[in-house]
């Protein structure tokens, strides 16, 4: 069967959908809702691609060929469609990829890292990291006027964390003054897209302060999945730097509710696509519908959940918390 | 004495489990029996008690994902227990121009219902806002349990609570003895779903009350939708002379006056009583010279005929005469020929090839031809097809299907009966809205008449075909209108639409070919059979053929049901049928094809009814509903009511329909509050067009249509309320009340008012607390004066 596509006649397979024929021909095409090998249905339209005989946009995930379709990937008028669909998913993204704290380190310290393995009670990596950032550790921060604990946003709930003096502590705690184990810090890439999670709302705060019992009192605003999350890495490319609709968003903020062993779900990074739903029997579910429409798991179906999931999430929404990025 | 309230628990666990097994024994345990399932379930508990819902998960397939994922997607389904009883507020287009929320709003401070909660404290009411009861013309509307009521004002919600309260108190009288001789003639009263809503019930326990008591033993027939709304109750009285006489708007007491009129009782003693009672009657009260039997015939149906005489009735033929469930009468007047002539004349590629031919488009909305479906799915070589009505109309605007589906069942059970011959379908489905009982009730009763005769089932008709009807329940989605979301929520899923192609025609319900059809598709086709495609083919236009059912409501002095042929223009239709735009208000536009339709301003009115004409316009047919707006109505508030009600109606799964519509609607919050700025528009209209080329079924790609076409025609009006200006009044949080200098101190208002923003100063110059008003309207309805007046924030901030 031959297609055209971007004015390019190619031979293409019966039963291929228009992503993979275009994956084969060279041509990359972003895409959320849809994983290899995984039950999906077309929803975030990140994919789309346009039928140049009828001028319809449609997604390429689910698309499948036909004889003699004439297929534009590449035009502006469809780059601006994955843009503006992204920018959608995003106003509904009420989530920081970083740590406030991380990015204001003039030192490049991820803060929220440390204070991770702090809470982790690793106190070992929370000295690799201080170690990696401070050619002295010791007296790491003597001189800085933290703006990392003006940033924090905990200092909106209540007040900040007392990010120097758990440095002081994590350096005291280790005695040896040698990093043991081996951290692979990248620091902030300040390149990237930052998803800002914007203020609390008074009752978010109520409940952050009922709810957040961290030893070191940090709330983790970091984003557990920012390694693999393509809405951040297909942002980054179409040089979004924020949303034009501005962030508002129905569901919880920072609301992260343990499922199953290492895996955690986080609903205000969700975009809906379904992935962990289609692909778990009796265990997430949709719930309610329209612009308030949420992916949840009732308590008594988090057992039928499986870790593989994380993997599936195109966001970190459902993350294993100890594959930090 | 010791409690025993766990044993008092345990037995009503007991009972609610002995309940629930009956349910499941009665509908089935398979996942794709849930909505039947869950309907059954609140039918019995009111709503969806925890421990009826363990039990499910226990005795079926049915498991927590899918219960939840189906019973929070259709809002027909409850989670938290109601109150006694359910007051269902309209918030449909014709009712929220008529002022439907002020009507919410009034309910809510009547009884006391606390801000976050939907019911009252002591249980007894429980209050909701629904898409539409589909009684347009009343509007506004409310329903109470069963008992639906129209033009509810918001001053008078407390008459319609103690109301329907007293007439739960009332109880049913004994049925009277009937008389021995049958006088001939009869009276035909019209029962639909609106007609009952205007009091049509109580004419006709009046009828029988009075028949009975006067000894005139006559046939008291309800009959269908005439379609003449605002004139109801309206009887016809047929006499022995079989002399028709109409009465439009009839009030209880009239009834024994008409009765007298045209009819004498069977016994010569009755006679003779009544005719002195009559007389006496007639010149001792007052009230009888103002009769209505005294009104000349043009006076009373002078309105009602130019309303039908532009009319052209092929859905709706037999309309004020056929009693909707009498199968003989039907069959008397020519009904199931079509079938027959079907079945015994041609084969079934015939069939379809006259549907085709017939230039039929589907009336559902998108107009596509009806015969190349049917084409689609006959050549499909499957042995299991499927043909389902769909009838699930969920424009707010619109009842079209409702009034067909309630008034000639058998005609649309014919069309799709001679659409299974025709396609090769053994199987049918109506999927019929839940909110519309009655309707489901009278198809009901139709198929079971149908199957006595043979006219359903096995070998019809002594023919080899066979074909067989049930009814599927929608569950209240707006989006089931569209076919693969309705086969979805029949498989038992949620209502999400599906990618096409594959179309329904080649793998629809449990992925066998099915031919989806809308009501009114349906009900046209007996009469091509009959009269032939070429009969068809000359009522209409170039590209629109046949006829179209209009719900016509809104600023519109007779509205009702109409069917009109196509090519017949708006002004026509709202002049020469509808009586010109009420109140001597001006036309400002028309109000087309619901949430999925557009505007159409009134310089542009003269346009033909078409498919293609509407489209080229940025509006649509739609399913048929015609609302029509005038000078005092908001185009942009317009627009912002169609998208809450689609953002609401989205199935969610989509990006562009799930947040697009949201953003397109928290500008349209913005400019309807004043918080707007120029740029916003064109955000707006950028996001219109990319979230209508972008979204994957026709409720996503059709729902920017509201915004296009009033940024299209009305787009000053929106530059206004950048502006901080809402001329119509109607954006509350850009105008404020004032009172002028032509108030007399009559205390009406101060009255009236429901939050005492107008204090009580008999003879002096009211005043209004501007911080306590709720601009609900309620002192300008009441003062005679006209002394109150909107005006907006930004003037009056200027002068002060």
């Amino acid at each position: 069967m031959k297609i055209i596509l971007n004015d390019k006649e190619i031979t293409v397979q019966d039963g291929e959908t228009i992503l993979q024929v275009a994956k084969q021909n060279g041509y990359t095409i972003p895409s959320l809702c849809y994983a290899d090998n995984a039950k999906h249905k077309s929803s975030c339209m990140v994919c789309a691609v346009k039928n140049q005989q009828n001028g319809q946009i449609i997604p390429s995930c689910s698309t499948v060929v036909t004889e003699g379709m004439q297929i534009d990937t590449e035009s502006d008028d469809v780059k601006n469609i994955r843009t503006l669909s992204l920018e959608l998913l995003l106003s509904d993204h009420r989530a920081d990829c970083e740590a406030p704290c991380s990015i204001v380190c003039p030192h490049g310290l991820d803060v929220e890292q440390m204070l991770f393995y702090y809470d982790e009670e690793d106190y070992p990596s929370a000295y690799a990291q201080i170690d990696k950032a401070f050619k002295l550790p010791d007296i790491a921060c003597d001189n800085c006027k933290a703006p990392c604990e003006k940033a924090c946003r905990r200092s909106t709930v209540d007040t900040a964390v007392a990010i120097r003096e758990i440095i002081h502590e994590v350096v005291n705690h280790n005695n040896t003054k040698e990093t043991t184990v081996s951290i692979d810090n990248k620091g902030i890439n300040k390149k990237l897209f930052q998803s800002k999670l914007g203020k609390f709302s008074n009752e978010e705060k109520e409940r952050l302060q009922k709810t957040v019992h961290t030893k070191s009192r940090c709330l983790h605003c970091a984003c557990s999945g920012k390694a693999d999350c393509k809405l951040r890495e297909y942002s980054t490319e179409a040089g979004i730097k924020r949303s034009r609709y501005g962030v508002s968003s129905s569901l919880p903020v920072m609301q992260k509710e343990h499922v199953k062993g290492d895996l955690w779900f986080e609903q205000s990074k969700c975009i809906r696509c379904g992935l962990c739903v289609y692909n778990s029997t009796n265990g997430f579910t949709f719930k309610d519908r329209g612009f308030g429409m949420e992916v949840v798991i009732p308590e008594e179906n988090k057992a039928n959940a499986t870790e593989k999931l994380a993997d599936l999430c195109p966001t970190g929404a459902l993350y294993l918390k100890h594959k930090k990025g | 004495m010791a409690c025993n309230c766990e044993n008092n628990d345990k037995e009503t666990l007991e009972l609610t489990i002995s309940k629930v097994d009956a349910i499941i024994e009665r509908i089935g345990t398979q996942r794709s029996t849930i909505i039947p399932l869950l309907q059954a379930l609140q039918e019995e508990f009111s709503y969806l008690p925890a421990d009826a819902i363990n039990r499910v998960y226990e005795k079926t397939e049915i498991d927590r994902a899918q219960l939840i994922s189906v019973s929070t997607f259709y809002s027909q389904f409850r989670h938290i227990p109601y109150g006694k009883h359910l007051i269902k507020v309209c918030a449909g287009t014709a009712c929220h121009v008529k002022g439907a929320n002020n009507v919410y709003d009034s309910f809510r401070r009547e009884l006391k219902i606390e801000d976050k909660s939907v019911t009252t404290e002591d249980q007894n009411f429980s209050i909701e806002k629904v898409a539409c009861l589909g009684c347009c013309t009343l509007a506004p509307v409310v329903q109470i349990d069963d008992k639906i009521y129209g033009h509810v004002l918001p001053g008078k919600v407390n008459e319609v609570i103690d109301d329907f309260l007293e007439q739960e108190n009332q109880e049913e009288k004994e049925e009277a003895k009937k008389s021995k001789t049958r006088v001939p003639g009869e009276i035909r009263l019209g029962m639909g779903s609106c007609c009952q809503a205007s009091g049509s019930t109580d004419i006709y326990k009046q009828l029988q009350q009075t028949s009975d008591e006067l000894g005139i033993d006559v046939t008291i027939k309800s009959v269908g939708c005439v379609g003449v709304c605002n004139k109801v109750p309206l009887i016809d009285v047929v006499d022995e002379n079989s002399v028709i006489t109409r009465y439009p708007n009839v009030k209880p007491e009239e009834i024994k006056e008409i009765l007298h009129h045209h009819f004498k009782p069977g016994s010569f003693f009755k006679r003779v009583k009544n005719k002195l009672f009559n007389e006496i009657d007639t010149y001792h009260t007052d009230q009888t010279w103002d009769n209505v039997i005294w009104k000349p015939e043009n006076e009373r149906t002078g309105v009602i005929n130019t309303f039908l005489s532009e009319q052209k009735h092929i859905a709706t033929e037999g309309y004020g005469y056929l009693a909707p469930l009498n199968l003989d009468e039907y069959i008397g007047f020519g009904g199931f020929e079509a079938l027959k002539k079907s079945l015994s004349e041609y084969e079934p590629n015939q069939v379809v090839q006259t549907i085709l031919e017939s230039g039929l488009r589907g009336r559902g909305g998108g107009g596509f031809p009806t015969g190349k479906k049917w084409e689609l799915v006959a050549a499909s070589d499957q042995t299991d097809k499927y043909i389902i009505c769909n009838g699930d109309e969920g424009d707010p605007g619109a009842f079209m299907d409702r009034m067909i589906l309630e008034s000639y069942p058998f005609r649309v059970i014919e069309g799709m009966i001679i659409a299974g011959y025709a396609t090769g379908a053994n199987k049918g489905v109506f999927y019929i809205r839940a909110e519309y009982p009655l309707a489901v009730k009278r198809i009901r009763t139709a198929l079971l008449l149908c199957k006595e005769r043979n006219l359903l089932g096995e070998n019809i008709n002594g023919s080899s075909f066979s074909f067989d009807i049930e009814i599927f329940e929608g569950a209240g989605a707006f989006v089931c209108g569209e076919e693969t979301a309705l086969i979805g929520s029949i498989e038992g899923e949620r209502g999400f639409p599906k990618q096409r192609p594959p179309y329904p025609a080649v793998a629809g319900l449990n992925g066998k070919p099915t031919l989806v059809n809308n009501v009114e598709s349906l009900s046209q086709i007996s009469f091509i059979i009959n009269k032939g495609q070429q009969k068809y083919q000359n009522i209409g236009t170039q590209n629109s053929k046949g006829t179209k059912v209009f719900a016509l409501a809104g600023k519109i002095r007779n509205g009702g049901l109409i069917e009109v042929p196509m090519g017949i223009t708006l002004n026509q239709i709202i002049e020469d049928i509808g009586g010109g735009v009420e109140g001597g208000q001006k036309l400002k536009a028309v109000q087309i094809g619901g949430p999925s339709g557009g505007c159409i301003p009134a310089s542009l009115c003269d346009v033909k009814v078409d498919f293609d004409a509407f489209n080229q316009m940025g509006a649509m047919m739609g399913s048929g509903g015609l609302v029509v707006l005038s000078d005092n109505d908001c185009m942009v508030d317009m627009a912002r009511y169609f998208l809450s009600f689609t953002c609401e109606e989205s199935c969610g799964k989509c990006t562009f329909c799930r947040v697009g519509i949201r953003r397109m609607l928290d500008i349209l919050d913005r400019l309807c509050t004043g918080k707007a700025v120029m740029e916003d528009i064109d955000k707006l209209e950028e996001l219109a067009n990319n979230v209508k080329k972008s979204s994957l079924c026709g409720l996503g790609k059709t729902a920017p249509n509201p915004v296009l076409t009033t940024l299209k025609y009305f787009r000053h009006e929106y530059e206004e309320h950048v502006n901080g200006l809402c001329k119509t009044g109607t954006c509350k949080d850009l105008i404020t009340y004032t009172v002028t200098n032509d108030c007399i101190g009559c205390t009406k208002c101060a009255k009236a008012c429901p939050v005492d923003a107008i204090p009580y100063t008999p003879y002096e110059l009211h005043t209004i607390d501007t911080d306590l008003c709720v601009k609900c309207g309620l002192c300008i309805d009441e003062c005679s004066y006209d002394a109150i007046k909107k005006v907006p924030l930004k003037d009056s901030v200027l002068t002060e």
